[in-house]
């Protein structure tokens, strides 16, 4: 007659002994990915800006930002200028810096909507004359 | 009299809480971080003029070659030679694909006013890109 042995049962768990590893590296990730955004008064916000429904991801790495306020405030660099005659040549400045350490610059402008185009048609003018012409326009994606 | 010694007692720092720190400060990141992820409207600007007004070329374009769409200070805009008015978003589709039709290869022109807001601006650039359109120039008056 066989021998029939019931198994025993083994104790099943699962090891967690690695757990506070994976924690600490995914703490590690946010950590390193985590960017705190400190710009209080020149801030536009985003539900300040233009509404579009074609826009498209631009690629961070090559980006330079222009805020520009609805009282014709501009911001690069965290430095606020303002173009008030063809003497301020603040932006074109910058711009000649910028574009040498990166000839793929592209300019994102964070502009509120009820900006007037003015102050816009001055800054691109010294975009053009410091030949960085890639721009582009940030904008809320139109959810309808 | 008989002095006992201490015995001495294992030493260990308590880990079974670090995994529940961790996840704490995990959840602390997760709901801060913010991926500043960058959208908005490409466009290429042309390169600046000339001062040299030998080699700055003029050209002479042709309604069937070029539609202006100038945008006035309250918004409205004037198409070609016009009246200004007021046009809706489907109706600016409507208008730039009755162009196209026209000419396949139409270079839009916005003349945007100094004193138009921006908002103005984007709104017809984004119709224009909707549209895929390639060519279009910006300027002020």
């Amino acid at each position: 007659m066989a021998n029939l042995q019931r198994k025993r049962n083994r104790d099943v768990a699962i090891p967690n002994g690695s757990m506070s590893d994976i924690a600490f590296l995914l703490l590690l990730f946010f950590m390193v990915s985590t960017v705190f955004v400190q710009e209080k008064q020149f801030w536009v916000e985003r539900d300040r800006w233009p509404i579009a429904e074609s826009i498209e991801r631009i690629p961070r790495n090559h980006t330079t930002t222009i805020y520009v306020m609805r009282d014709e405030t501009i911001l690069i660099d965290d430095v606020p200028t303002r173009i008030e005659s063809s003497e301020d040549t603040f932006v074109y400045s910058s711009l000649v810096r910028k574009k040498e350490e990166d000839p793929e610059l592209v300019v994102c402008f964070r502009t509120d909507r009820d900006t007037m185009y003015g102050v816009m048609s001055d800054v691109m003018r010294q975009l053009q004359d410091a030949n960085t012409l890639i721009v582009a326009f940030e904008t809320q994606q139109r959810r309808d | 009299m008989k002095i006992g010694r201490k015995r001495k007692g294992k030493a260990e720092i308590p880990t079974s809480s670090m995994s529940d720190i961790a996840f704490l400060l995990i959840i602390f990141f997760m709901a801060t971080t913010k991926f500043d992820v960058k959208e908005g409207i490409r466009l290429v600007l042309p390169q600046a003029a000339a001062d040299d007004a030998q080699q700055a070329q003029t050209l002479t374009l042709t309604e069937k070659e070029m539609t202006r769409l100038q945008i006035t200070a309250d918004g409205m805009i004037v198409v070609n030679m016009e009246a200004p008015r007021y046009i809706e978003n489907a109706q600016l589709d409507a208008l730039i694909q009755q162009k196209l039709q026209v000419n396949t290869d139409m270079i839009f022109k916005v003349i945007t006013d100094r004193e138009a807001k921006y908002n103005d601006m984007i709104r017809v650039v984004d119709r224009l890109k909707a549209a895929k359109i390639e060519k279009i120039s910006l300027s002020t008056n």
